[in-house]
């Protein structure tokens, strides 16, 4: 039962690193990415080759991965600078569409559908350690980063941005190099959990980096309530503990588990959204004015 | 922070408490009457749900048989697990049913669900079986990793004389890229040329593609004798129907994946002749009849290869677990493969099933064609 | 010979993208909303067909239940969904979650009741015969040109000529103006729903024939339908037409240059670089900054 939890809570851990960072560009930046998943997958194969290649260190792991999807944010920054709403959304579609056929097609890196088997458990300086740990330690040092970013001048140029981009302009701010910085930290933060990720599975492919993924993370976000610290964590548990709590309801019989669990997140996304539309944490009024 | 204390308490207390679940375990074997549990990795929902169901019946049916006949001392319950064909969904599942279901023994299907929860079981020493994939790198993934499926390099290179004897010698692939793509793809390269064919052309397709057509253009220019498909679930369907509607109407072969209801009744599918495990259901042996007479009774249906080879999995756990409960031993998975290990032979639906050291069962394999929506051997 | 049968092909599967994309297009242009549940439309219209058929009703009995289920979901989802996140002035991204959810529950109640994996409708129309050395074409495809082009005139017929289509246009440019007149916003909404989803239903009825269906199909119906609309021009139901016949085209023409496994890609690398280089679409002329 604990070694059940452990699990859960690791792989929960590396979920609200993924929240808390998408929720740096979509809520307090205004750039709605539904390609999370891409710097996620980019973080882990990064991590999984320098386990498999170099060493099994977890932290040197975390550092490649993050340096990596950093660097290929430049593809979600570009769009970001050229467009807005709507538009972007279909942007950060058509990358994560793009990045599952090049993640099936670039074999000696990824693996292909195949995907990279035998990565190394995590360690810490020869040690071989839990992810459990090293993830809420990530996940602290984050949300910290967060925080003190958010609380800066590049918090508020970012909201300034996010609430009006022409009045952000026009007072002086430098907006274009405010939203790359914010996209960039989102997508290095993906690829830290995108390491950590690989290195608890021990087994990655494509199909944990698919828009299916993205949506997930974003509806972590959304259901938590953008903006906030605290929303994405909260949504990120209990999307995560959905599935695995219906897993323990016996009257569902055993054929038809898997469409009433789904049938329940599909509803559950549906009915927050139509009667807490700010998410569970955010503030009703707050949330009006990011539309 | 408080989430961080938290955890990391709970982390501590896994750690200490590990060594004392191997001795949970052992407490629980004693007469209580408790269910041994057979854990299911199966996708329940999703593009390959239809797999989940095809599965579970096979699982389920021996199951009941071995409860009927009191074949072991305490009872044999199913565990379902959704994996949606997913590798996270799956070890996600296989922790749960290794840790808190404490299943004695585990049915796993698809490459990357296989490949995901293998070291997981390992770590737990938890057997797992898998009748359903059949990508070559599931072989030897761990000593508790067991095949009771013919791999898939197995069933393309017993289809090859068999081509050759009906002059189809010119061969076009559709494949998903994939390691089982790929094995495929590497036998009709090296192989066929040794037999005399050749491999006119090969079309890989994305495993969520929908629209074949213009693969169906590009298959033509080839001019194959025939066309080998290896695709698996809805995909495979579509790729018949859309060949066959878009003029391609040199014969379609391909491996056990088709054996699917979806594909035996679509109409375009008439003729396509892929390689299964040969099983005779009516003049086979006494295992082979009662599982095709019982199937037939409470589906209505023939049984197909996939319903055997779970049945044939969980049938396996019965005698393997019928064994040690004779020599008093504890049912876990060191002890299933000593005694698979030590017997290597035994009677499930088709005959007898060998299993080598890797835990791998090779069976005989028979070549069918599609005719009238039935299963007609013809190989 | 090949570019020619592929550009042929590309042009039946452009047109069913066409028509999806316009009924996206539309029920954007008009209500503002994002419709991400659009695939559900079609799946659900495809499945009605199938099973109409399965029950021996004659095509046009199937087709027309088909178009009045796809309706009817346009109707409820507006109603029930839409119009309360609307009405708490939610962003879009909200309406985007919620879209979202109920594309999957749709999803699995079809996994439920019809069955999970593949199922087509069994018709000699989708039975290609060679019309050229090494051309092959099925009956299917003037039922696909012939359909879109008849509903586009009727759309455009009914958008330029009609009252209500004509409100319809306006309502996006100008609510207040409309409520001025006496017009209601809600109605209207009702109306862009209705015609948009009611859209999808052919091109479903298509699919089920040729490509065929599952359940998950609705996926990828929403991708091109959303992706054709912003390389057609947001808010121009011209342009998404264009480009949805386009990404067809583009698809299927892209595989005598590239290898198979590629011509997926090909749609949304059109969709990214759009995004990039020219932003207001095909025929957009608002800027989209």
């Amino acid at each position: 039962m604990i070694a059940y939890f452990t699990n859960l809570a690791s792989l929960g851990a590396i979920f609200c690193i993924l929240a808390a960072t998408l929720n740096v560009a979509v809520g307090y930046a205004g750039i709605f990415s539904v390609a999370h998943a891409v710097f996620f997958g980019l973080g882990a194969y990064a991590g999984a080759q320098v386990s498999l290649l170099l060493i099994p260190d977890a932290l040197v792991a975390m550092v490649v991965a993050a340096l990596v999807a950093g660097a290929l944010s430049l593809c979600l920054a570009l769009p970001a600078l050229r467009v807005r709403g709507e538009y972007f959304v279909a942007a950060s579609l058509g990358l994560q569409m793009m990045a599952v056929t090049l993640f099936s097609e670039a074999k000696t890196l990824t693996g292909g559908i195949g995907g990279l088997t035998g990565i190394p458990r995590p360690h810490i300086l020869g040690v071989e350690v839990s992810t459990l740990p090293v993830a809420l330690a990530a996940l602290a040092l984050i949300l910290l980063a967060t925080a003190l970013l958010m609380r800066g001048s590049f918090g508020r140029t970012l909201q300034a941005i996010r609430d009006g981009e022409s009045a952000a302009e026009a007072l002086g701010k430098n907006v274009a190099a405010a939203k790359a910085l914010a996209v960039a930290f989102a997508c290095a933060g993906a690829g830290v959990a995108g390491a950590l990720f690989a290195m608890h599975m021990q087994f990655v492919n494509v199909e944990s980096f698919n828009l299916d993924q993205s949506v997930l993370i974003m509806a972590m976000v959304i259901i938590g309530g953008t903006g906030t610290l605290w929303g994405p964590l909260v949504g990120a548990v209990i999307l995560l503990s959905l599935p695995a709590g219906l897993a323990f309801m016996p009257f569902i019989p055993s054929t038809e588990v898997g469409a009433v669990q789904q049938i329940i997140y599909g509803l559950a996304m549906t009915l927050l959204m139509v009667f807490r539309p700010a998410g569970l944490v955010g503030d009703l009024s707050r949330g009006k004015s990011h539309a | 922070m408080n989430g961080f204390k938290a955890g990391r308490r709970a982390v501590l207390g896994g750690l200490a408490a590990a060594p004392y679940i191997g001795q949970a375990r052992a407490q629980g074997t004693s007469p209580s009457g408790d269910p041994y549990i057979v854990g299911t990795l199966f996708p329940m929902s999703g593009p390959n749900a239809e797999y989940g169901s095809v599965f579970t019946a096979g699982a389920a049916l021996a199951v009941q048989h071995i409860n009927a006949d009191s074949m072991l001392r305490r009872p044999v319950r199913i565990q379902a697990e959704d994996t949606q064909a997913l590798p996270q969904q799956a070890v996600v599942g296989m922790t749960k049913l290794v840790n808190v279901d404490r299943a004695h023994y585990v049915l796993s299907a698809f490459t990357a669900v296989s490949k995901a929860v293998a070291p997981v079981g390992d770590r737990a020493k938890t057997v797992m079986v898998n009748g359903g994939a059949v990508g070559p790198d599931l072989s030897g993934l761990s000593p508790y990793f067991w095949n009771v499926i013919p791999l898939a390099h197995l069933e393309t290179q017993a289809l090859l004389p068999f081509m050759m004897q009906r002059n189809l010698k010119r061969v076009a692939l559709v494949y998903v890229d994939d390691p089982l793509g790929d094995a495929i793809l590497g036998i009709l390269r090296t192989a066929l040329p040794q037999v005399g064919g050749s491999l006119v052309g090969q079309f890989s397709v994305p495993r969520t593609a929908q629209q074949f057509a213009p693969v169906a253009a590009r298959i033509r220019q080839t001019r194959p004798d025939a066309v080998y498909i290896a695709s698996f679930g809805a995909q495979q369907s579509q790729i018949i129907k859309q060949l066959r509607d878009n003029g391609v109407s040199q014969p379609l072969v391909s491996y056990s994946a088709m054996n699917i209801d979806s594909v035996r009744t679509l109409t375009e599918a008439e003729g396509l002749i892929f390689t299964t495990q040969s099983t005779d259901f009516e003049g086979g042996d006494a295992v082979t009849r009662r599982f095709a007479t019982d199937f037939k009774a409470r589906h209505n249906a023939d049984p197909g290869t996939y319903q055997v080879n779970y049945y044939n999995a969980v049938r396996l756990f019965g005698l393997l677990a019928q064994s040690l409960e004779r020599e008093n031993a504890e049912v876990n998975g060191e002890n299933l493969r000593r005694v698979l290990l030590a017997q290597r032979e035994f009677d499930l639906v088709g005959g007898k099933g060998r299993f080598d050291e890797l835990g791998n069962m090779s069976a005989a394999l028979q070549i069918t064609e599609i005719r009238g929506g039935r299963l007609v051997k013809v190989g | 010979m090949l570019l020619l049968q592929l550009l042929l092909q590309g042009l039946q599967v452009g047109a069913l993208y066409a028509l999806t994309a316009a009924g996206f297009a539309l029920i954007f242009g008009a209500t503002r909303i994002f419709h991400f549940a659009h695939g559900s439309a079609f799946t659900l219209a495809g499945y009605t067909f199938l099973f109409a058929t399965q029950a021996g009703w004659p095509w046009y009995l199937g087709g027309l239940a088909g178009v009045v289920v796809a309706t009817l979901f346009g109707l409820g989802i507006y109603w029930f969904v839409y119009r309360p996140i609307q009405r708490h002035e939610g962003s879009f991204f909200t309406v985007f979650v919620a879209a979202f959810g109920v594309g999957i529950v749709v999803q699995n109640l079809i996994g439920m009741f019809a069955g999970r994996g593949f199922a087509s409708v069994d018709t000699p129309l989708s039975r290609a015969v060679e019309v050229l050395p090494d051309v092959y074409l099925a009956e299917v495809f003037w039922v696909a040109i012939g359909l879109s082009l008849l509903l586009f005139l009727l759309l455009t017929l009914f958008l330029t000529r009609h009252n209500a289509g004509v409100a319809l246009r306006a309502l996006h440019q100008n609510p207040d103006l409309l409520r001025a007149y006496g017009l209601s916003s809600t109605k209207l909404s009702l109306l862009a729903f209705a015609v948009g989803s009611a859209l999808a239903a052919p091109a479903a009825i298509l699919t089920a024939m040729t490509s065929g269906l599952n359940e998950a199909i609705g996926h990828q119906v929403m991708l091109i339908s959303m992706a054709a609309t912003i390389v057609g021009g947001v808010g121009s139901l011209r342009g998404a037409a264009l480009a949805g016949l386009m990404l067809g085209v583009a698809e299927a023409v892209a595989l005598s240059f590239v290898d198979t496994q590629w011509a997926e890609a090909v749609s949304f690398l059109v969709l990214f670089a759009f995004i990039i280089f020219r932003p207001s679409g095909i025929f957009g002329i608002t800027q989209a900054r």
